[in-house]
């Protein structure tokens, strides 16, 4: 039962590029801010720590929750966004 | 221990690999996680390691009621053995304290001392009280005294039950017997 989000299809599309954090799935405003405030800036650095942590769904959804203060359901979007993206683009 | 922060990256990367945690480089923006996931491993160790603790800790006191109800019955054997266990509890709780090496060694050498001494008494008593019960049961029929409340030693039906059902056949037997006509008086009479 993968319901993916609008969003989510629109990030697995194409390349990221200069995309911002908030395009990627599950991250909104506040998180968005708050990743930001740590240096994540752009789509790319987050694409960057996913890599760093080899592409681990748990460790990254892990990660993400301890920095941004993410809810267990938006760090496992953000991830399935993320993996989907490398599944393509990688 | 936990002076995670101190390490070097190599260290922590030698952490990880013994806790057997799949890791990435540890970068600074990694090195948070993988410290925090350190803590939590070693956490995790020191917690359930003493857990099974507990279980041979109860096991040990329902052991500890055997040996004692036997030593009136046997001598010096099961009450020499019962010293052993409360004088190595003691000592494995301070052993616990000390060193890490030190407790993953006693805990087999626990462990494999408890078995080799415990299962003959563990399987001797209820083996030996199982078989003892059912006897005098069927030949004193219904007027059974418990003279000791034992656990049920895994019948599928229960005790009483089993009383119940002899009580109502052997009663239905009796009714039957009674209500039989006697021979001697044959219903075939002559009428005179």
């Amino acid at each position: 039962m993968s319901t993916t989000s609008q969003k989510h299809r629109d990030f697995v599309a194409e390349p990221m590029g200069d995309k911002p954090v908030t395009a990627l799935s599950g991250i909104g405003e506040v998180l968005g801010k708050k990743l930001e405030e740590q240096g994540f800036d752009k789509a790319f650095a987050v694409l960057g720590q996913y890599l760093l942590l080899r592409k681990d769904g748990e460790l990254f959804t892990e990660w993400l929750k301890d920095t941004s203060g993410a809810n267990s359901r938006n760090a496992a979007s953000c991830s399935q966004c993320l993996r989907e993206w490398c599944d393509s683009f990688l | 221990m936990a002076t995670l922060g101190n390490k070097s990256d190599q260290e922590i990367r030698e952490l990880l690999d013994e806790y057997g945690i799949k890791h990435g480089p540890i970068v600074n923006t990694t090195r948070a996680l993988y410290e925090k996931k350190l803590r939590e491993a070693m956490a995790k160790n020191n917690v359930t390691k003493p857990s099974p603790d507990k279980t041979f800790y109860r096991e040990e006191q329902e052991e500890v009621t055997y040996v004692t109800y036997r030593t009136p019955v046997m001598s010096a054997g099961p009450s020499g053995d019962g010293k052993p266990y409360m004088r190595s509890r003691p000592e494995y709780s301070e052993r616990d304290f000390v060193d890490d090496k030190l407790y993953s060694r006693s805990r087999p050498e626990y462990s494999s001392r408890r078995q080799y001494v415990d299962e003959p008494h563990v399987y001797n008593t209820p083996s030996s009280s199982s078989y003892s019960k059912p006897t005098p049961v069927v030949k004193s029929g219904g007027g059974v005294v418990e003279e000791e409340k034992t656990e049920s030693s895994g019948r599928l039906i229960p005790l009483w039950i089993q009383f119940l059902v002899f009580l109502i056949v052997a009663g239905f037997l009796y009714f039957i017997f009674i209500n039989m006509e006697s021979a001697e008086s044959s219903p075939f009479n002559r009428i005179q």
